[in-house]
């Protein structure tokens, strides 16, 4: 992908006060090169940063929607189809992060880092999931669910913050 | 005093039955990121609804033509099928959003998912526009889609800081927002009220209901007095969201998000009214844009129509409504997201009103259709103005949709 073009012949300008294109031609391929490289790194990490806020996004609705439902403003149908909804959103965060392609070190970690995030997400889904299933006085509770999101919620965040630093 | 009650059961029609899928999810979506920054995009939607509404219903009032009769007739065979291609599969999208919607609520209700009720909600669909009167039809959804009322409600209860929200009203970027998605949404809120079906129907509706020019002073009243209100519910939507959902940094991707702020606000009792009204709403536009689909079709190849005939002397009108439906179903059948295709929809709604919106505008200026009916100077001023609006955002929706991503 950054192959370098063969070199060519020297060559001088012909035309005094105009660049010398062909002296050139290897900084602007190794300019092109690190613009290439930069603009992969920024790629995956956009990518990340979406897939985080969206999860970020899906987490804080399924908060709201557990303490409404352990405040009795939302009946479980509601509860039950948010957090659906929620998972669905955060299954597909994971999976674009998945497909990313990192090249460089620093982006292998950043998709770790993430995955390990949206895993820890996915969890506090499944126990607010089961919360809800175990119904009233059942194990786990609700506020056990709540912790959970909370938990990977605050991971998300901290998540953001490294994304969002170069 | 039955003119008093048919005025008043007009207006209250026109306001239940102006919120649909489209409305609710962009305004949600809107007042999630944007907070009440677009508020002047559903002004500039609802008056030209009501520009256009008044000027279709006129036209058919006047001449006794619907909307796409007019349109075959003025721009002739081969511009008016280009035209008919566009307006129908926009209404075909629109019809499988609506589908979609009424499917989604309904899973909301039950935890029953919401694949398994498409094809119930179909049915219902295809039922109540076989056997139905027009003006049941019309009156049952337009009431129970009232209920929406209670968005304007739970803002109350929310008892929001009014100051900082009407602090919102200014047209700004937010921080986290680019220029450019700000503009999308702002085009696909304009496409959210400025649906081309509503026209379809309403058109064809005066045409079902033997609207003559007497008629005129309702169809104006409940244009010019019930719209309005019904905007006003679509920004109570965008208030609710922008209240509970901006704040916890929650963008709305589903239905389920769009009803946490009323559960928030009224409880239990308002998550009820809330689902009856999304359910009325959403079916309520199902049945529009489906009786849409069959009126564009049939208008345009000189079919018998409406549902003032007996199905069996409107059997291709019938019959292509069963077709649009099937389609529905077949495209929810794969598993697509109805909040992506009702996304998707709106602003597609806005890349082809030009197509109904200009000889519309040119028949109702023209004294052989309308006689003394025709614009007047201010309708015509406003006419004129909202056509450079319409093509502006017509011709700017999909750079802005690629550029955006479709807005993400």
């Amino acid at each position: 992908m950054l192959a370098n073009p063969a070199p060519g012949p020297a060559g001088r300008s012909t035309h005094p006060g105009r660049t010398n294109v062909g002296a050139l031609a290897p900084a602007a391929s190794a300019l092109l090169g690190v613009a290439l490289l930069t603009g992969c790194s920024s790629g995956i990490t956009e990518s990340v940063s979406t897939a985080v806020k969206d999860s970020s996004s899906a987490v804080a609705t399924a908060r709201i929607a557990l303490r409404q439902d352990m405040a009795g403003k939302l009946t479980r149908a509601a509860t039950s189809t948010t957090l659906d909804d929620g998972l669905k959103e955060l299954q597909s965060s994971r999976s674009t992060v998945l497909k990313l392609s990192p090249v460089t070190t620093v982006d292998r970690g950043t998709q770790r880092q993430a995955l390990d995030a949206l895993d820890q997400c996915a969890a506090g889904f499944a126990t607010a999931r089961a919360a809800l299933a175990a119904g009233d006085g059942g194990t786990p509770s609700l506020a056990d669910g709540d912790k959970a999101l909370a938990d990977a919620q605050d991971v998300l965040k901290q998540l953001e913050s490294t994304v969002a630093s170069p | 005093m039955k003119r008093l009650l048919r005025v008043a059961l007009g207006i209250l029609t026109a306001i239940g039955g102006f919120v649909d899928i489209g409305d609710l999810v962009t305004n949600a979506v809107v007042g999630s990121r944007f907070g009440l920054s677009l508020v002047w995009v559903v002004a500039l939607g609802v008056l030209g609804i009501c520009l256009f509404a008044n000027m279709s219903g006129r036209v058919a009032a006047a001449s006794g033509r619907a909307t796409f009769e007019v349109i075959r007739e003025r721009l002739g065979a081969r511009a008016g099928l280009a035209n008919l291609a566009a307006s129908f599969l926009i209404n075909l999208m629109t019809v499988t959003a609506e589908i979609g919607g009424v499917a989604l609520a309904l899973q909301l209700a039950s935890s029953v998912y919401y694949l398994l009720w498409i094809p119930v909600a179909a049915l219902a669909v295809w039922l109540v526009v076989w056997r139905v009167r027009f003006s049941i039809m019309e009156n049952v959804t337009g009431l129970l889609g009232l209920t929406l009322v209670i968005f304007a409600v739970a803002l109350f209860l929310l008892k929001p800081d009014w100051g900082s929200l009407a602090g919102q009203l200014t047209p700004a970027v937010p921080e986290q927002e680019t220029v450019w998605t700000y503009s999308y949404y702002a085009i696909a809120l304009f496409g959210a009220a400025m649906t081309p079906y509503e026209v379809f129907f309403f058109s064809s509706g005066a045409v079902e209901e033997g609207w003559t020019v007497k008629d005129l002073l309702q169809e104006r009243i409940n244009v010019l007095v019930g719209f309005p209100l019904g905007g006003l519910l679509s920004v109570s939507i965008a208030a609710c969201a922008a209240v509970v959902l901006l704040p916890a940094g929650i963008s709305v991707t589903s239905l389920s998000q769009v009803i946490l702020p009323v559960a928030e606000g009224a409880g239990k009792i308002g998550l009820a009214l809330v689902l009856l009204g999304i359910v009325a709403a959403t079916f309520g536009a199902a049945l529009e844009t489906t009786l849409s689909s069959g009126y564009t079709l049939a208008q345009f190849f000189g079919w018998s129509w409406g549902k003032f005939r007996r199905p069996a002397e409107a059997a291709r009108f019938h019959l292509s409504m069963i077709v649009c439906l099937l389609a529905g179903i077949a495209v929810l059948a794969t598993g697509v997201d109805p909040v992506l295709v009702t996304e998707y929809s709106v602003v597609f709604s806005a890349i082809a009103l030009p197509l109904t919106y200009l000889p519309i505008l040119i028949v109702a200026n023209d004294p052989q259709y309308m006689r003394e009916h025709v614009n007047g100077r201010v309708v015509n001023a406003l006419g004129m103005v909202y056509l450079v609006i319409i093509l502006v955002a017509s011709i700017a929706a999909i750079p802005l949709m690629i550029v955006t991503g479709a807005g993400a």
